[in-house]
């Protein structure tokens, strides 16, 4: 806005001291990670890379990191793959289509992108059982990308609506199906709002913790995140050391897709009001 | 390629409460360029879509030839379609956007390049097939969005306002183009338009539209010379055919204080007068004053008041002197005359 | 129904995972909530109807766990809006740049796996010589168990003043700049421009922040769990949702009970339902009647 008061520089200082805490936990990650022990946020005894030792010894008692961290991989790729085709196909048919019960699907989506999903994860956790897929990477996937469909339909749809009806038209008069339409022109056009929901879709996997907590048991399957939980919850390890290593290297995707991917992820975050 | 006749039969559109097209019943003939001519909203665009198949009908049948083709999706109609925003597709080249018909029939590539290369020289676009729709211009567009619909060699070929997004020096020439592309492919070509000078010029035959109605089918000559009722008089040619509203008596027009000879023939009661301004002549007859002067190069407009209220326009050429406020004299040949109904129907001649 | 056939196709995959994860799980949990079920009774389940219900009116924990439930609800509601009030504001008075980095850090909590922010926080809480707190303020404690509320609060609250400050933003830059520049022609000062230009117009997206937020925070309890795990001790920091978890899946006490914490998420459930369609109420309506131009199936 176009306002900015004298006093400006004051009001920078008072955000940024605000600010500081944050800056100073990841600040504490780094050097925790790297050095002997770090006391408060100064690092004593020089540093060194014993702490990442994880990466090549096993921690007791632990699968390697390697495979939780195989485990997180395809968890947030299939995660995200699955949501973005799935949102693509129902937003495509609930934008573009005429369906007897159209109002009340886009009312349901609606409804449901509101509701707290994770208040379901007890009967949630009954029907896996039910299906078969309780301690199932495969259930677990099947689960995340169903709580994030509702926002990703969502999201899709609104892209989808901005697309030219003429250029529809015309590539089903040029001979192509529904189908071929969906794929060919729909999907191309659209392809910012894939990437936005693709990247926020990879984030959201990536970190989940209480879903592969709640309904996975087997520690062959851990995430990274099951795994780092049970070296801070093993009240054996005070070792702030492995614990920020291990966590630092639980976060690099995550900064990388942040630098990568920021602007399509403010495209989700952002435009919130309008609903 | 040769073009096949379309059957329209009974065929209407209503959405939700609204009639976009009430029951209608149109032949046009194998190879015939026709015109649907209108004001915007008047239907002639979803009489398109419906035979392109993008909309479905709600009563009725469309044929090609002899096939029943209504029920069939637009990818089994094989028509060709040029949208008036040319609906090219973004992301793909030239070439691709061309292509794109062939590719969807799995055509095999070489074949491909061969039909693209000699619908795109057709079109003279063949210096563009690299490059994308964003970076050519207007009328690259409309000739690459001809070429696409008729690469896949279809026997209709529809077009929406294809001339209305150029500008207007562009436009004669495009027009000239389509006509040139018509004579020698010999499709079925039906144009949208609002444009009654560009209907008239392009097409063998027009048909005219107004709030979802067909009001008439002819060619031009027909639509000039014999219109249906006085939608079609005043808007068909320009400027547009004067109306007078009054009532026949015996052998004379009485509109107020007007009075105008009119043919014996005639049948009396109250009716609309219509006489085309270049049909009027200054010099001998009904008193009146002149308005308006307009000099149009080689003709010029004047606006003559018979009466407070009753107003006709005269185009004639400019030998004849008129200053605006003097007297004139407006002449009306009776055998140019025609008389309307209450309901706008041609009654006479 | 060739009309309907292909929609179908589209939306099949969307349909059965909507079905399996959201509808059937609701309806689940309610009748789940009506049985016994539990580690004991997991292949005969018994019915009990309100049963559940009425074990927790009857608990003596019910009470606690409500005001625990309550307090940080608002607490952290009030910290989230006010904060994120505030960060839009300050930050949107900044050069861009500087505004625009200030909202990058405080992004970062958000997008931080909550394992690893969690590890952050118990680590700056810990006792000296590790931990920050205790090393800037010489006092050396576990600041977390000393001070659970404080913690769970502006753990939370970090993470959600992100969204008001940015929905908060996007809203402030919506504003034409010429209402600036009327009100300093006027003679406003700063403040008063914030409090009678900006504010006003932000009252919209306040409340829905505020709508949002609260349903958000009813049912969340991942931090809390994390974090302090409902303690220290006997229920300090439990509140509603992470109970229904702990009911259901915690061993602790030999026998998991799914019957009566699935009691517990029904409640949340049934607001949750409430509330959303509450929500669909308020969003343009007339964005679902809009049909789409094509009719080829």
């Amino acid at each position: 806005m176009p306002l900015r008061p004298r006093s400006w520089p004051l009001v920078a200082i008072a955000v940024v001291v605000l600010s500081l805490p944050i800056v100073g936990g990841y600040t504490w990650l780094l050097l925790s990670s790297l050095s002997r022990e770090v006391h408060g946020l100064l690092p004593v005894g020089g540093f060194h890379l014993e702490n990442w030792r994880f990466l090549w010894e096993g921690v007791e008692g632990r699968p390697s990191v390697w495979v939780a961290l195989g485990n997180s991989f395809l968890f947030a790729a299939l995660v995200a793959a699955l949501e973005v085709f799935v949102s693509s196909m129902a937003a495509y048919a609930i934008s573009r289509m005429r369906f007897p019960g159209r109002p009340l699907y886009l009312g349901l989506v609606l409804v449901l992108h509101a509701f707290p999903a994770v208040s379901l994860l007890i009967a949630i956790f009954y029907v896996l059982r039910v299906l078969g897929l309780f301690d199932t990477l495969t259930g677990v996937i099947l689960v995340k990308a169903s709580l994030d469909l509702p926002l990703g339909i969502w999201l899709l749809k609104g892209f989808f609506d901005g697309l030219s009806w003429e250029v529809e038209m015309a590539a089903l008069v040029d001979g192509a199906s529904r189908w071929g339409t969906f794929w060919r022109i729909g999907l191309p056009l659209i392809r910012p709002g894939l990437l936005a929901l693709g990247t926020f879709a990879l984030l959201s996997a990536w970190g989940e913790f209480i879903l592969p907590y709640t309904l996975i048991v087997s520690s062959r399957r851990w995430t990274l995140a099951l795994y780092l939980q049970s070296l801070i919850g093993d009240f054996t390890f005070v070792d702030y050391g492995l614990l920020a290593a291990v966590g630092l290297y639980y976060m690099v995707p995550v900064i990388a897709l942040f630098l990568l991917g920021q602007r399509y992820l403010l495209n989700i975050y952002g435009g919130g009001v309008k609903g | 390629m040769k073009g096949i006749s379309i059957t329209l039969r009974g065929l209407s559109k209503r959405f939700g409460n609204v009639w976009a097209l009430r029951p209608l019943d149109l032949e046009i003939r194998a190879g015939e360029f026709m015109a649907f001519l209108g004001p915007s909203g008047c239907g002639k665009t979803t009489t398109l879509l419906l035979i392109a198949g993008i909309y479905r009908p709600t009563t009725g049948e469309i044929y090609f030839g002899d096939r029943r083709v209504d029920l069939l999706p637009p990818r089994e109609r094989d028509v060709g379609m040029v949208f008036q925003s040319y609906a090219l597709y973004p992301h793909l080249t030239v070439f691709e956007n061309i292509a794109f018909p062939l590719r969807l029939k799995g055509m095999s590539h070489s074949l491909i390049q061969e039909r693209v290369a000699s619908v795109a020289s057709l079109l003279g676009i063949t210096e563009i097939l690299s490059r994308r729709p964003g970076q050519i211009s207007g009328g690259q567009q409309q000739r690459t969005a001809i070429a696409r619909a008729l690469v896949k060699e279809p026997r209709v070929l529809l077009l929406d306002e294809p001339l209305s997004n150029l500008d207007a020096q562009i436009r004669l020439q495009a027009r000239s183009e389509i006509r040139r592309l018509h004579q020698e492919l010999g499709i079925t070509t039906i144009l949208v338009t609002h444009d009654q000078a560009e209907a008239l010029a392009m097409a063998d035959r027009v048909a005219v539209f107004r709030d979802g109605r067909l009001h008439q089918v002819g060619t031009a000559q027909e639509l000039y010379e014999r219109p249906a009722d006085t939608f079609v008089a005043a808007f068909v040619g320009h400027p547009p055919m004067n109306l007078l509203e009054g009532a026949v008596e015996d052998g004379f027009f009485r509109a107020g204080e007007v009075v105008i000879p009119v043919p014996e023939s005639w049948p009396r009661g109250q009716g609309v007068l219509g006489v085309r301004p270049e049909d009027l002549k200054l010099g001998e007859g009904v008193p009146a004053s002149a308005r308006v002067v307009e000099p149009m190069g080689r003709e010029v407009l004047v606006t003559a008041e018979l009466a407070p209220g009753r107003v006709v326009k005269v185009l004639t050429n400019p030998q004849v002197q008129v200053m605006p406020g003097s007297a004139i004299r407006v002449s009306f040949p009776p055998e140019k005359l025609y008389l309307f109904g209450q309901d706008g129907r041609r009654i006479a001649p | 129904m060739r009309r309907a056939s292909n929609a179908g196709f589209f939306l099949l995959p969307a349909s059965l995972l909507i079905l399996f994860f959201f509808l059937i799980p609701v309806a689940a949990t309610l009748l789940l909530s009506m049985t016994d079920l539990s580690t004991a009774t997991f292949s005969r389940p018994s019915w009990v109807g309100v049963g559940n219900y009425l074990d927790l009116l009857r608990s003596r924990w019910t009470g606690l766990i409500l005001r625990n439930t309550a307090q940080y609800v608002l607490l952290v509601l009030l910290f989230n809006v006010g904060m994120g009030l505030f960060l839009a504001i300050t930050t949107s008075l900044l050069p861009e740049r500087l505004g625009d980095s200030i909202r990058a850090v405080w992004l970062v909590p958000r997008i931080t796996p909550p394992v690893v922010y969690i590890l952050i926080w118990q680590a700056m809480l810990s006792e000296a010589p590790y931990g920050l707190l205790s090393t800037l303020t010489g006092t050396s404690r576990n600041w977390l168990s000393g001070f659970p509320w404080h913690a769970v609060i502006l753990a939370n609250g970090l993470i959600g003043a992100s969204l008001g400050m940015l929905i908060f933003t996007s809203a402030i830059h919506t504003i034409p700049p010429d209402l600036f520049y009327a009100a300093a022609i006027d003679g406003a000062t700063t403040w008063q421009t914030i409090r009678r230009v900006v504010l006003p117009l932000l009252r919209w997206p306040i409340l829905f922040v505020t709508a949002y937020q609260t349903l958000s925070l009813l049912t969340s309890f991942e931090y809390i769990l994390l974090l302090t795990d409902g303690g220290p001790g006997l229920y300090t920091t439990e509140v509603w949702a992470l109970s229904a978890y702990h009911l259901a899946f915690s061993n602790y006490y030999g026998n998991a009970r799914f019957g009566l914490g699935a009691a517990m998420a029904a409640v949340l459930v049934i607001i949750g339902i409430v509330v959303s369609v509450a929500y669909l109420r308020g969003f343009r309506f007339r964005e679902l009647v809009q049909e789409p131009r094509v009719e080829v199936t």
